[in-house]
């Protein structure tokens, strides 16, 4: 827990802000052998395997993080950032693997595929 | 989600008259409960090999002939939906439950405990005493009288005094987030960090504090769904925190001035 500026943060046991989201990757969008479509984005998820524990992941954020040339405002930050991202939700379980099925607010860009997504915790229902 | 069951019972469709009345007095409980929140991340949070205990957390006996349990995930049901209707034996409990009402002698009651509300109907029609010498002196007259006017098309609805409005709505809180918790914060500026939940909002949202002299979280409202309860807990019980409410977080807009005393008010420093 980090410490308020009032308090001496004790020596070699800087707690760091971790990682709040799960490593997801984008596998590809939903398709068939000869179709694709889009709208709707797969995602595996890091250390889930079983379609059963896909029921914690359904509802939650996801965003696709990228950097961009350009500057632009980010939320939350005074300074122009490359920073870019894309925020979705997890729809559905994809079949029996743990898989899952996303859809972005606008499609996820086909140079995504095989990138990181970050599935973030909230909404959360726990 | 089903519960599994820690046995599985023996008994095929038969059963025994001894297995009736047991089997009776706990139709009202339901089949699948939902398992006590576990507050790990992990996903599967429902261990398989726990034991279930024999007695539900409402008092009443848990019967393993009535639960049902998924067979290695993905779908599949120990016992299919014909066999799970035997096994609970509601037709034999319906058909016990219409021969006892028959008993008490009321055959419009399904239920024994609801014949003792047994409703006095009132008679539809009634002999009314009527003036007149030759007139009969009384005319048999419908109770409730057939409605006047049959409208020939039907009137524009309006909203239903019913319909309620989104500041009326009832606003439910997790178990998980009682009062005094600790939860973990998922996102914003004070994401990662702990804070305690310090009471439930009429609008729905957590008041929760670091406190901010622990951890910088200062005294702020919260969604819930923005924030993971913990085991941990705190007993605020003896705190109170009346004036603490949503209109004491409202933004506080600056007060409109009149245009005209700006005026004046700019010619006097001139």
């Amino acid at each position: 827990m980090t410490s308020s500026k009032k308090v001496e943060k004790p020596q070699g046991s800087y707690i760091k802000k971790g990682r709040l989201y799960v490593k997801a990757v984008f596998t590809g969008f939903r398709r068939g052998k000869r179709n694709q479509h889009e709208n709707t984005a797969l995602l595996k998820l890091d250390g889930v395997n079983a379609r059963r524990e896909t029921n914690f992941y359904l509802g939650k954020r996801c965003a696709y993080v990228y950097k961009a040339k350009n500057k632009t405002l980010v939320p939350g930050q005074k300074r122009l950032n490359r920073v870019r991202i894309l925020w979705g939700k997890v729809t559905r379980a994809h079949g029996k693997s743990g898989a899952v099925r996303a859809k972005f607010r606008r499609n996820l860009p086909p140079k995504a595929l095989g990138r990181r997504i970050r599935v973030m915790l909230y909404p959360s229902r726990i | 989600m089903s519960t599994p069951s820690a046995k599985t019972a023996t008994s095929g469709g038969k059963s025994t008259t001894k297995t009736t009345t047991t089997v009776v007095k706990t139709t009202t409980t339901t089949v699948t409960k939902k398992q006590p929140q576990q507050l790990s991340l992990t996903p599967r949070s429902v261990s398989s090999k726990t034991k279930r205990p024999k007695t539900r957390p409402n008092g009443k006996k848990a019967i393993s002939s009535h639960t049902n349990r998924e067979l290695n995930a993905g779908g599949l049901m120990r016992f299919s939906r014909g066999r799970m209707f035997q096994r609970r034996a509601l037709h034999r409990i319906n058909k016990w439950k219409g021969a006892q009402a028959k008993l008490q002698g009321d055959k419009t009651k399904k239920t024994a405990g609801s014949i003792q509300k047994k409703k006095q109907r009132k008679p539809a029609s009634v002999k009314k005493p009527v003036g007149g010498e030759r007139n009969g002196k009384q005319r048999t007259v419908l109770a409730k009288r057939f409605p006047r006017y049959y409208p020939t098309e039907e009137r524009p609805k309006k909203f239903s005094a019913k319909r309620k409005t989104f500041g009326s709505h009832a606003r439910r809180f997790r178990s998980t987030l009682a009062p005094g918790t600790v939860v973990i914060l998922l996102a914003g500026k004070h994401a990662g960090k702990r804070a305690v939940v310090v009471k439930h909002l009429a609008s729905g949202l957590l008041l929760i504090t670091g406190p901010h002299k622990l951890n910088g979280v200062p005294l702020r409202r919260i969604n819930q769904i923005y924030v993971i309860g913990t085991s941990t807990k705190l007993d605020l019980s003896t705190a109170k925190f009346d004036n603490l409410d949503d209109k004491y977080f409202k933004r506080v807009r600056p007060a409109k001035k009149n245009a005209e005393k700006d005026i004046f008010d700019s010619k006097k420093e001139v």
